[in-house]
């Protein structure tokens, strides 16, 4: 059970941060990731508009929950698992197929952003992210002694 | 605890020139607001009804389309990460589930359902190697390719297509 790497995408679909954590993928330079998290978010918006589902009644009074894009993603190699911020930043976590508990993981990864990405003065809005301690953090977390 | 009954959306199926060859759907539309209805400018009856059905007919033809884009785009970004063997399998929103199948003549098979059905690539396979195959490759009436899905939606392939969706899915008569 490892995290292979994760991604995150600004709200316009440009990559902000790019980390690989252990190897299972293949290399890819920051070109092809940059297309990557732009196909993906092209995707993302696209597998909204699909859903066949009939649209579910809303509680009285309550507004109809917006609808998802893609929240996880299924290969024979690997697992994508997406979680879109309130504020459109997407977090992409690539695992192997038997990770448990993904979800909890990329919540936390979303915490970690907050507290040293969006607390921190210096980084400006939907810049890459280059943030020491954020990085220390992730890596503090997602990096297991093996 | 009782859980609802799983649900099936649709069906479709991709030859290999990216044309949707056969799409099926188990939804019912949602029933118009009859609100909006009455708001509507009186049209005579027939215009409105034909409007609705070919609109509803081009709503369908423009899925099939994006879903063929989505799985195109997906299956060349397993491929790029995960290496030339890798497979695309599936994937899930909050509302549906999109499960795909590729032969190696590169016929794709793709199933929308609920959110909580679990792998049904064995079902994919199924329903290619028991029913595409015994009753649209092997009909000596098939053409070889299926220009705009011609020969696939044959009488013995819709009703074996029908009942074996039965038997998993609860399908609203």
């Amino acid at each position: 059970m490892v995290v292979f790497a994760l991604l995150i995408i600004n709200k316009a679909g440009g990559l902000i941060y790019n980390r690989t954590f252990a190897p299972g993928l293949q290399k890819l330079d920051s070109n092809d990731y940059l297309i990557l998290a732009g196909t993906f978010h092209g995707i993302h918006a696209i597998s909204r508009s699909i859903n066949p589902a009939p649209p579910a009644q809303p509680p009285p009074g309550n507004r109809k929950p917006p609808t998802t894009g893609i929240e996880s993603l299924e290969s024979s190699h690997f697992r994508l698992t997406c979680y879109q911020t309130p504020t459109g930043v997407k977090f992409l976590l690539f695992t192997s197929p038997e990770q448990p508990n993904t979800e909890l993981v990329i919540r936390r990864c979303y915490e970690i952003y907050g507290d040293f990405v969006m607390k921190n003065p210096f980084y400006s809005m939907e810049m890459p992210i280059r943030v020491e301690k954020f990085d220390r953090a992730l890596g503090g977390y997602l990096v297991r002694p093996s | 605890m009782a859980t609802a009954p799983l649900q099936v959306y649709s069906f479709y199926i991709f030859d290999r020139h990216t044309e949707c060859i056969y799409s099926k759907r188990w939804t019912t539309p949602p029933p118009s607001n009859p609100s909006a209805q009455s708001q509507r400018p009186s049209l005579p009856n027939g215009t409105a009804a034909t409007n609705i059905a070919s609109k509803r007919a081009t709503k369908d033809d423009n899925d099939a389309k994006l879903i063929f884009g989505t799985i195109f785009s997906l299956r060349r970004m397993v491929r790029q990460l995960g290496g030339q063997d890798d497979l695309f399998l599936s994937y899930r929103t909050g509302e549906y589930k999109l499960h795909y199948f590729e032969t190696p003549t590169q016929l794709k098979f793709v199933l929308l359902t609920d959110t909580r059905v679990g792998s049904m690539r064995t079902v994919l396979h199924q329903i290619w190697a028991t029913l595409y195959v015994e009753y649209v490759v092997k009909s000596p009436l098939a053409p070889l390719e299926h220009r705009k899905g011609e020969g696939v939606a044959n009488e013995l392939f819709e009703g074996g297509l029908e009942s074996f969706m039965r038997s998993i899915f609860s399908i609203p008569q």
